[in-house]
């Protein structure tokens, strides 16, 4: 499947004291030349436990440019024992000192400019290359970090997770502190939510577009072919009955939130 | 304007360890049953400058209402200095108390609103003593930030206050599911006030433009390096911009929309 041809916006030069990045991607089938390969069979039959990633042990680790620096800070005094198998970025974010260190031990630096896409796209992007090439057995990608901060760059990771659906065919998540995203695709679901490590709030964001009808089971309060929509009705705060599962059927993409304990 | 029926949502019982809060507000013309009041000349005209309020001579008045976050003590102590109306929302005066910790008494709210569940007891009894209004909001069907803004309006309507508009503190930041429900009352705001809302969390600010044509001044010489457009809640078939360091000029379909364009901008 050849890619479709770039649009062409203006080149983004270097501005003082800012950066941008138009994630530029009409709609296309997929960002890459090869078909997406065949997930691991029952990773996409959308059964799927968001919190099962909280119990050990990661196949492939990698940083998003300044996702090193929290890195090497987490593990202060035993660095060596949490290197990362690939650092991304454009590097205008990582301390010079990180990155020396980390090249040093013999992490790879993948440098990339392109700025038509975030630092976590493009490692997104990597990520999936090097599950190919390792052709490793993997169900999900997990991403520490994007949910706080800068308002534009939680929009940004939201938005990473709609290009998500072009780059890898693997569930994409994104945890920071108590909260979990998790784009859900238009169809059925259902997650397991008994892992013990749920926390006590829930909802579904309809936060890209309407969503004309939306099912679910499973919850405190379940929607019935409802619409969700800003302005209209948004599911936040809402909670788990103790069934252990939850399905949604929904006809857009719709975002799942969820706490986890802390 | 008469208020359209609610829909028959089941009535929320208290959970266990979690509320539940749908917002089921279907469209409708206003939350109220008189029309909305015409807001001052110049606020509405759509010229705006958003962080006015924090410019010590700023021009524009408000309300300010304070949510349940973190928030920089800097920007407090601007926003409340220059406040026509003060309100917290349940937990908010929670962060109120601490962030004035040692002259409490200084800086009490004009009005707490919500369910209670989050203010801290010792913090509602202080404020409760020092006569501030305590008015509780048991409506399940809307988010305190929602029920705080409704009762701001009435307020500003009862005491005939001139205001350009309204500065909430807080909402951006903690649980996702909270940052979406502040965005989502920015939405419900068109049908509860004439005024702009703006949200101010530390480092961000977000504004919810309505359809049609919108002068921002970013000229106070606090703007930061970046700004951005989001797409939030539906796609934007159209959107032109000018002033800013790479500006938009789309008007195909499907575009500005999540998985295809979100501008990461800055000022020019």
């Amino acid at each position: 499947m050849a890619a479709a041809a770039r649009p062409a916006f203006p080149a983004p030069n270097q501005p003082p004291g800012g950066r941008w990045r138009l994630r530029a991607s009409p709609p296309r089938p997929c960002l890459r030349e090869k078909p997406l390969p065949e997930p691991r069979r029952g990773a996409m039959e959308r059964v799927f436990t968001p919190l099962d990633c909280l119990l050990p042990a990661a196949a492939l680790r990698a940083c998003a440019d300044g996702g090193a620096n929290r890195l090497y800070h987490i593990t202060e005094g035993s660095q060596d024992s949490f290197l990362p198998d690939y650092i991304t970025g454009d590097f205008d974010s990582i301390q010079p000192e990180v990155k020396e260190y980390y090249k040093a031990k013999g992490c790879e630096l993948i440098e990339t400019m392109d700025q038509d896409f975030t630092d976590f796209t493009k490692c997104l992007q990597i990520l999936q290359k090097k599950i190919e090439e390792k052709d490793l057995q993997i169900d999900m990608i997990v991403t520490l970090g994007g949910l706080g901060g800068r308002f534009d760059q939680i929009m940004a990771s939201v938005e990473t997770l709609f290009h998500a659906t072009n780059i890898t065919p693997f569930p994409v998540i994104v945890i920071q502190e108590c909260s979990l995203i998790y784009l859900l695709q238009p169809g059925k679901h259902e997650l397991r939510v008994d892992t013990g490590l749920e926390g006590a709030w829930c909802g579904l964001i309809p936060i890209g577009n309407p969503c004309d009808s939306v099912t679910t089971t499973g919850l405190r309060w379940n929607l019935t072919n409802q619409v969700l929509k800003f302005g209209t009705l948004v599911s936040t705060s809402n909670t788990y009955d103790n069934s252990g599962i939850v399905t949604i059927e929904t006809d857009k993409p719709l975002l799942w939130t969820m706490a986890i304990k802390t």
